[in-house]
């Protein structure tokens, strides 16, 4: 596999879009082309990012965040109960 | 059910979550305000265990995240849930954060994605997708650009960037990517729903993400 195909195949990977026959030469590619391989890969998460941030933000019920911080700080005291116990 | 080789879903449990190195991503996150905590001073506050942090993350993020969830899920109560339990699930995860392998915003994208998926499968929502996406094909691809205008642009916000990036891509191309990353589709699976050859889909794939690819690529400096 040429590195320009690796790369056709770390883009389809990230956003987890690689079939599965291609898998197992994807990954030999990934052994022989190292460091410039992971370097690659690790740039591919950026279209994450990217997909995320092209979305128009949603607002939220402002009781979910009163649910979460509850049960955080629920969570928080009995670790540091059963921690001092 | 997605058979692709995703490096996501399949395989890594929920406890082993590590997600989204992205050490040399070509984006900024939303930035903090000169004097505000970064993104990465509050992974480590909630790895240190302060719920402050968490809420300001919370504060900060939500907007985005909640957006990426009902992009997949397509519904607002299966949406605000997923929130509540996306953010429990940093908390209860920071530990796997690292800052020399990416961003908080990458990891949490990844985590959020990953979280959305699962849902949507387990809730045999499947069906109920491919209905929507018979009754509106054209609206999908459409809706993912919406409210970008030149003035968004020129203001330098990024989502008007990102979303003028996708936007540039031919709608085929944006059709795919839409089902494989918004909807965790398969290649296979976006051939089956789309009436598309299986090579085609593959190539729509390649093209578009290398686009976008080679887009932020060029954004980089500007961001």
């Amino acid at each position: 596999m040429s590195f320009e195909e690796f790369q056709n195949c770390a883009r389809l990977y990230v956003i987890g879009a690689l079939e599965p026959e291609g898998l197992q030469d994807f990954e030999a590619a990934r052994k022989q082309y190292g460091a410039a391989a992971e370097d690659f890969i690790n740039q591919c998460y950026s279209l994450h990012e990217a997909f995320a941030l092209s979305l128009k933000p949603a607002k939220a019920s402002s009781a979910i965040k009163e649910r979460l911080m509850a049960m955080v700080r629920e969570r928080s005291q009995n670790q540091s109960g059963s921690a001092s116990t | 059910m997605s058979s692709a080789a995703d490096p996501e879903l399949q395989g890594v449990p929920a406890s082993d979550v590590e997600v989204a190195p992205t050490e040399k991503s070509f984006l900024r996150a939303v930035e903090a305000e000169p004097g505000k905590p970064t993104d990465v001073d509050l992974m480590m506050g909630i790895q240190a265990g302060d719920p402050d942090a968490l809420s300001q993350l919370y504060d900060r993020y939500n907007g985005i995240v909640k957006a990426l969830i009902l992009r997949i899920v397509h519904n607002e109560t299966e949406a605000d849930d997923l929130l509540q339990e996306v953010f429990m699930e940093i908390w209860n995860q920071a530990k796997n954060f690292s800052a020399q392998k990416g961003k908080p915003l990458g990891w949490m994208v990844t985590l959020t994605r990953r979280r959305a998926i699962d849902a949507l499968r387990k809730k045999q929502a499947y069906a109920r997708a491919e209905e929507r996406l018979q009754a509106e094909p054209e609206q999908q691809p459409l809706a993912w650009v919406q409210n970008t205008t030149a003035e968004d642009i020129r203001l330098g916000d990024t989502r008007a960037l990102m979303a003028k990036v996708i936007s540039s891509l031919p709608e085929a191309q944006q059709q795919v990517i839409e089902l494989a990353f918004f909807q965790g589709m398969s290649q296979r699976e976006i051939a089956a729903n789309t009436n598309i050859p299986l090579g085609t889909v593959k190539t729509r794939l390649e093209l578009g993400l290398k686009k976008i690819y080679d887009s932020l690529k060029e954004l980089k400096d500007e961001l």
